[in-house]
């Protein structure tokens, strides 16, 4: 009824190529925007906008990251966590040497260090695909995470070992460190998502997207279209490393507030972003949102909603009970349906379309 | 559409392509032994033979996916011992797939849209942005999609994934994607393979139709003789990774060899 086309013609190429073709998805969105930037800050308590949406946003922009490399390129990855601390242990060491230039420019730039060893270990995916590849980006998430424990350099030789967050500031207002506020940091790292999903989905709507997909789906006639496949496969490493290095940087400065780093970017964190990508749905952006709400929420939701409704559940059994969750998600996905929720979603969008009509 | 490249209006007779004793094995087994042909611009020239003759090897040495051992292959005018895939796709070669090769998660017009690569130049900035000079590109791109998807009379399934669709169009498909790219040279390996005589007579009339309207150059691979005298200018036949014959349908379907390799004689 709500969820129409109709009445909608398009008139140009422009129009129908529109990223949300149907004007209800642009509202959508915008309203999306308006209940990020004014309802949850408005009406979210402290602990829900440090413990669920800031983590929550930390992990969707790791998971457009890993999306981009294996959802739209359909190169595994487990490389993705040491890719993240990449960014991290880099914003940490640029504003530590020049502690003038404001932290939002160095978490992105950040990105590009990340971006650069990313390449460097995309290198042998000329070659190798599935599971070979696998392997190599694990030797880099292994070699990387030796990096940060055994190069006292990276952790400015701090006796803990840890990444020490300093205060900076954006017009006198702290952004990182001890004294900046829940809402403040969520501002920062809310803006830095929406832009760089915007980018994203510029880049998977055009020839770049279509280059990534081309090499996924058929690598063979891609290369007799005059697509490289080097080159199309290292800019997917770039543009995914980035992303997760630029997810890094928030996660240490404007989620963690610094700590125990070489915990934070372990193979476990690498399964864990794939595992977003799976269950929210292999290319699709919005299937990364998905994906990353639930797996980062699910323990928040588990530990505290089900006390909450009266159903009592120990901490350790809450941590259990969310690995068995996703363990049999995942494997639904994979065998019933490897688009995720995204599908789900989509299928949803369909109905609502026919809706009352069941065809 | 716009003409292709400069194929249109050229004087037929001139060679675009040449094959120049060109041998390919792969370990121990011989693919292609010592074949030469040349392919004149403008014309339908079929290559044909029994099954594992050497006709996909040959389009794939021409494509500069297979490498051969020995031989030349010259296509315009410039000699080389072998074609590389990116200079084989940039010089204005294009193909279709034996088993159609698509990209399955892709809709119709992203398949198109893929033949384009090689002609938008917008960088990655722009991209990121879409808007501008990136957003303008797509545009024009998107307008010649359509035309190419409104000659190929596919306008219906223009946004399905083409994973989904019938084998029958999925081989439409291939072929629109192949022409976005506005190809000198187009390879088509057995478009018509697995379809119905409905279907056939679509794909002979869309073939018909690019090698009139753009004067695109056209090799292909088919099994059908019915086919293959309606269409060809000239015929190749290969038997063994060997050329057998060489010259027009009723030359070469008149030839003792030929009847005996291809028409009649069991192996
Ligand atoms: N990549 C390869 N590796 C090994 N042998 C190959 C390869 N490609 C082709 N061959 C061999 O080369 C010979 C010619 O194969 P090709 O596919 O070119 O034949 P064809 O004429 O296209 O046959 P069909 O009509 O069945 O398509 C066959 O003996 C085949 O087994
Ligand atoms: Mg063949």
């Amino acid at each position: 009824m709500f969820y129409r086309e109709a009445g909608q013609y398009k008139t140009s190429y422009a129009a129908d190529m529109a990223v949300f073709p149907i004007r209800q998805d642009l509202i959508g969105v915008l309203l999306m925007l308006a209940v990020a930037y004014v309802a949850i800050p408005m009406f979210g308590s402290e602990f829900f906008l440090s413990s669920v949406m800031i983590p929550f946003l930390v992990f969707s922009l790791a998971a457009i990251g890993l999306n981009v490399l294996t959802g739209y390129t359909g190169l595994i990855s487990l490389g993705t966590g040491a890719f993240m601390g990449v960014g991290a242990y880099a914003c940490y060491k640029l504003t530590t040497i020049f502690p003038g230039v404001n932290i939002i420019v160095w978490i992105v730039v950040s990105g590009f260090f990340s971006a650069l060893v990313g390449v460097l270990f995309g290198i042998p995916s000329l070659r190798i695909k599935g599971f070979y590849l696998a392997v190599a980006t694990l030797a880099a998430q292994f070699f990387l995470q030796w990096c940060f424990v055994r190069i006292p350099w990276l952790y400015n030789y701090n006796a803990s070992g840890a990444i020490e967050v300093a205060q900076r500031t954006l017009f006198d207002i702290p952004i990182t460190g001890a004294r900046a506020t829940p809402e403040t940091r969520y501002f920062v790292l809310l803006t830095i998502v929406v832009v760089l999903t915007w980018f994203a989905s510029n880049l998977v709507h055009g020839r770049i997207g279509r280059a990534w997909m081309a090499v996924r789906d058929m690598d063979i006639a891609a290369e007799l279209m005059g697509i490289k496949l080097l080159d199309t496969k290292l800019l997917a490493f770039a543009v995914s490393s980035f992303y997760a290095g630029v997810a890094g940087a928030c996660m240490m400065f404007l989620w963690y507030g610094g700590g125990e780093a070489s915990d934070a970017f372990n193979i476990n964190q690498s399964f864990n972003i794939l595992f977003m990508v799976i269950i929210g749905g292999l290319g699709s952006l919005i299937g990364s949102f998905f994906g990353a709400a639930f797996i980062s929420t699910l323990p928040t939701v588990l530990k505290f909603g089900l006390p909450a409704i009266g159903i009592p559940l120990a901490g350790a059994t809450a941590e259990h009970l969310t690995h068995i969750v996703v363990g049999g998600l995942i494997i639904f996905f994979l065998i019933v349906e490897p688009h995720g929720l995204a599908r789900l979603w989509q299928i949803g969008k369909q109905k609502l379309r026919m809706w009352p009509f069941p065809y | 559409m716009r003409a292709p490249g400069d194929g249109h209006g050229t004087t037929a007779g001139e060679v675009l392509l040449a094959v120049e004793g060109v041998s390919l094995s792969f370990g121990g087994v011989k693919a292609i032994t010592d074949v030469s042909f040349d392919i004149r611009k403008g014309e339908i020239r079929a290559i044909i033979g029994p099954n594992g003759a050497g006709k996909t090897s040959m389009l794939n040495v021409i494509n500069g996916f297979y490498h051969p051992q020995q031989g030349r292959i010259a296509f315009k005018g410039e000699t080389r011992k072998r074609m590389r895939p990116y200079v084989a796709a940039s010089q204005g070669i294009a193909r279709t797939f034996q088993n159609v090769a698509l990209f399955k998660g892709m809709s119709t017009i992203d398949n198109i849209m893929a033949g384009r690569t090689l002609k938008m130049k917008t960088g990655f900035f722009w991209q990121c942005l879409r808007h501008g000079p990136a957003l303008n590109e797509e545009i024009e791109h998107r307008k010649f999609v359509e035309e190419i998807i409104d000659f190929l009379e596919i306008q219906a399934i223009r946004k399905m994934p083409v994973g989904k669709l019938p084998y029958g169009l999925q081989k439409r498909v291939e072929l629109g994607r192949a022409l976005a790219m506005q190809p000198d040279l187009l390879l088509l390996d057995e478009p018509m393979a697995g379809m119905n005589l409905e279907e056939k007579e679509d794909m002979s009339r869309f073939i018909i139709d690019v090698n009139n309207q753009y004067g695109t150059t056209i090799a292909l691979i088919e099994h059908d003789m019915g086919v293959v005298m309606d269409l060809s200018d000239r015929v190749v036949v290969l038997e063994y990774g060997r050329k057998i014959a060489d010259g027009t349908p009723a030359e070469v379907s008149a030839d003792q060899k030929v009847i005996d390799a291809y028409l009649g004689v069991p192996h």
